[in-house]
């Protein structure tokens, strides 16, 4: 599938809490074409968010649109008790989980992987050594196609919580807000779907002679 | 405080996030010094989280910012 090719930053300025308080106002004051900046910063998160809960390149872009709308259209009613992406993502996510209800593709999900699952039971797999990850691995789209496969795979209570946290970067109160559970709830999928997507995605790359060691050092976050 | 293997996999995801606490987590690494096997699935989680944070692992669609801003346009002018 072709993509667009620039990658947006996750933390642009107009993230900046007071900076979107200004630019709320403002297009609520009229200047209507001030909601493009507004919401710049969240195309991509609408986008994977949208795509987390539909698995459906289609579907996914025209639920991002119609979710993204709607804020405009509600925007009066938005009252900033949380951050602006944070509502505008748990729109998109709501919408995503209206179109897939109306679709009943949940009914061919598994009913299993939906649960809430003890996290103590679950054995990763061993694998050999990994090598430092080098930057360009994800030049190649034999590795983005496994990552992205392996997101796939993941239930969809898994998927969301990996799009939200691990790949949007949302903190833990920020995903539970998104999601409507609690902060533990949050962590408690974040360690089965974690310890799972190692699990698909270490084999291939490493049988690809693409990683072997690359030790997790206190203080540094996998995303720094 | 000792942990066993299944106890580290239990806390992995947390310890990863830097949301532990300190005596959790010298036993965590107490036990990581001595057990290959939790060492590599760290490493390996770590090396995941990595890779999936990387903006060029989910890229946008081709043409869906231009998309999106036309849909968006023919909006604000219908208001």
């Amino acid at each position: 599938m072709a993509t667009e090719q620039t990658a947006q930053q996750k933390n642009p300025p107009s993230c900046d809490t007071s900076v979107e308080v200004g630019l709320i106002a403002r297009v609520l004051q009229g200047e209507k074409d001030v909601f493009y900046e507004l919401i710049r910063a969240y195309e991509k998160s609408v986008y994977l968010t949208a795509f987390s809960v539909l698995q459906n390149s289609g579907d996914a872009e025209e639920v991002a649109q119609d979710a993204i709308l709607k804020a405009f259209r509600h925007l009066a009613e938005f009252r900033g008790e949380s951050k602006f992406g944070t509502w505008l993502i748990k729109i998109t996510l709501n919408e995503a989980r209206m179109r897939l209800r109306k679709q009943h593709r949940h009914m061919w999900e598994s009913i299993e992987g939906q649960n809430e699952e003890d996290n103590s039971d679950y054995v990763p797999e061993e694998f050999g050594d990994w090598r430092e990850i080098p930057s360009e691995a994800l030049e190649r789209k034999e590795i983005r196609e496994v990552i992205s496969n392996a997101v796939a795979a993941l239930p969809e209570i898994y998927r969301e919580v990996i799009v939200l946290r691990d790949i949007r970067q949302l903190s833990v109160a920020e995903a539970a807000e998104v999601l409507s559970v609690r902060k533990e709830v949050v962590k408690t999928r974040l360690v089965r779907a974690r310890l799972r997507l190692r699990d698909l995605i270490a084999p291939v790359c490493t049988s690809r002679g693409l990683f072997s060691r690359n030790p997790f050092r206190r203080g540094k976050r996998p995303w720094s | 405080m000792v942990l066993d293997c299944k106890d580290v996999r239990r806390e992995i995801s947390n310890y990863l996030d830097d949301d532990i606490s300190p005596e959790m987590r010298a036993a965590l690494e107490a036990h990581l010094a001595q057990c290959k096997h939790c060492t590599a699935i760290l490493d390996g989680t770590h090396n995941v989280l990595v890779l999936i944070a990387d903006d060029r692992a989910f890229p946008l669609p081709a043409g869906f910012s231009a998309r999106l801003h036309e849909r968006l346009r023919r909006e604000l002018e219908s208001v």
